[in-house]
């Protein structure tokens, strides 16, 4: 099971779980330094790059919001490992009986977690450490920043979370099985006319 | 001594078979998911009936029962195991779990038939919509690599029009074009220099500008944005034909307002003479310009007088008709309350060649 899409932001700061909070403002002081950096060496950004680079300031800025205060860091760690926990407990009472209530008591449980991870996470801390004194002062983030930054933000939550249900157990759907050279030849079809029904 | 007998309706087996089956060669996810809520009219236990007229459009008629794609997806709903599965959803309480080999069926119909929302919904279910995606995307670049523009551009268009938008409130939706609000925001600003206009930037701006107006999201702007400007620039008039098969009328109503933006730059050439003579002052050069003869411009773009005559009620309109139309458009001040829409364009800007798009009086 992978762990990346729940959001990790000691990775995001390039720090082990048990680092100090100097280190915390250590290291996001110096990747917003190279970031802002990268992107003022750059002479017009496209509006993806905008996204992108909004983006990354973003979870900067949030991973030295909750990583360098002791109570938001333990609450965001034992949130994190609940929501893998409950993945991994439902992933295998589904493996076993998919059909169970139990199975559906702990999707319903995990999925419930999952949306407020993210939320909290990917969405509510990240606005909330833009306005935050040192957070503004070494990022330059502006109200101009989160007025862009919520749409961003909200597309990258639900992006992720999508990302994580496709290696999840079907549960609205049979379990579809895909034959992607058929799918390539489908999508050559399309594209070219030659589906017969193409209008 | 009154005996009470529980009624239950029987649906037909046939009668399931061929509901389900009209869903999916529609590529109609919205009929395919209501055939299995609670109450649908297929459930033995709903009070609803399939045999009433209002439920007529769930059915097929005797033209769409012939047709080869009606015919396919029946066969694939009479397969025993998906039969099965159907009816074991049909008498389930709770929340159904579709059958995916009709869902994938039904997601394939409805992309052939252009109804990419739908698609994208079905393919979302499955868990592939974004495979399936890139695959569109990778076989636009192999177009591309063959020199088959066209194909490349349909090839891009399925794939950005597959787009979810996940920002959507309360929850993820199809993402669909918004080229009328979009317009709103190319023109949000009132641009006081000619060059400064979308018609009049630097190739590779207008190319950068026009795909991320043009496509749903930026990412997709940016895999075209990579290749040559030659590339960008022959994509961008064939994806504006595909977007617009009636383009050569906006082309026709542009080349009709030409005399009327001779005159009004002519107007603006002599009152700036004027203003540099001392003979008029320069917050006042737009007095006694006949305000109505210019309002003509807007109308004759669209093709019709609307209300209220503003810019931007225009520019909403004419986004609607002609999607790429912004690109060619600037706002121009014709009165101190008064602003109006009008073309604008390097006469040398290849895509408005290639567009037939006439040349216009140049800047003063």
């Amino acid at each position: 099971m992978s762990e990346e899409l729940y959001i990790d932001y000691f990775s995001i700061l390039g720090l082990p779980e048990d680092c100090k909070t100097g280190d915390v403002k250590k290291n996001y002081k110096k990747l917003m330094k190279d970031l802002l950096l990268e992107i003022h060496n750059i002479s017009s950004l496209t509006p993806a790059e905008l996204d992108n680079y909004l983006l990354k300031m973003a979870m900067l800025n949030a991973g030295f919001y909750i990583l360098r205060d002791d109570g938001r860091r333990s609450n965001y760690i034992s949130h994190r490992k609940k929501v893998i926990e409950l993945e991994k407990k439902w992933c295998e009472v589904a493996e076993q009986n998919p059909d169970s209530q139990e199975a559906d008591r702990l999707r319903r449980e995990y999925d419930r977690a999952l949306q407020d991870f993210l939320t909290k996470y990917m969405e509510e801390l990240v606005l909330e450490a833009g306005r935050d004194r040192e957070c503004v002062e070494t990022s330059n983030w502006d109200p101009f920043h989160e007025r862009h930054a919520s749409r961003v933000l909200r597309h990258y939550r639900q992006k992720l979370y999508s990302q994580i249900h496709e290696r999840l157990p079907y549960y609205d759907v049979s379990k579809p099985e895909i034959d992607w050279n058929e799918r390539r030849n489908f999508v050559a079809k399309i594209v070219k006319g030659e589906y017969p029904e193409y209008e | 001594m009154s005996r009470k007998t529980e009624t239950k309706k029987l649906v037909p087996q046939e009668t399931i078979d061929i509901a389900i089956a009209k869903a999916v060669a529609d590529g109609d996810i919205v009929n395919f998911r209501f055939l299995f809520l609670p109450y649908s009219p297929l459930r033995e236990d709903s009070t609803e009936d399939i045999n009433t007229i209002k439920y007529s459009y769930l059915l097929p008629s005797e033209e769409e029962e012939n047709s080869p794609k009606f015919k396919s997806a029946l066969e694939l709903v009479k397969r025993p195991d998906i039969r099965e599965h159907i009816n074991r959803q049909l008498h389930k309480k709770g929340p159904p779990q579709l059958p995916s080999e009709l869902i994938l069926m039904l997601a394939d119909n409805a992309v052939s038939q252009g109804k990419y929302t739908s698609a994208s919904q079905a393919y979302e279910l499955l868990r592939i919509r974004i495979k399936i995606q890139e695959l569109f995307f990778q076989q636009g670049d192999e177009e591309l690599a063959k020199g088959n523009i066209s194909n490349a551009v349909r090839a891009y268009r399925i794939a950005s029009e597959l787009e979810y938008d996940y920002g959507a409130f309360p929850e993820p939706l199809p993402a669909v074009p918004k080229y009328q609000e979009h317009a709103l925001i190319l023109h949000g600003e009132y641009k006081e220099k000619w060059e400064e206009c979308i018609g009049y930037l630097p190739i590779q701006k207008f190319l950068t500008e026009s795909f991320n107006y043009l496509f749903l999201r930026p990412e997709h702007a940016n895999r075209i944005l990579e290749k040559s400007i030659e590339i960008q620039t022959e994509f961008l008039v064939e994806l504006i034909h595909q977007i617009d098969p009636n383009w050569s009328k906006f082309a026709d109503n542009v080349s009709k307002t030409v005399p009327i933006l001779q005159e009004l730059y002519q107007e603006i050439k002599s009152r700036r003479e004027r203003i540099a003579q001392g003979s008029l002052w320069e917050d006042e050069w737009v007095e006694g310009l006949d305000t109505e003869k210019f309002l003509e411009i807007p109308k004759i773009l669209l093709g019709r007088k609307i209300s209220p005559e503003e810019w931007w009620a225009y520019l909403k309109e004419i986004a609607y008709l002609h999607p790429a139309s912004p690109l060619f458009l600037a706002r121009q001040m014709i009165s101190k309350e008064k602003e109006i829409i009008l073309p604008r364009y390097n006469p040398e800007n290849p895509v408005a060649i290639a567009l037939s798009l006439p040349p216009l009086p140049q800047p003063i």
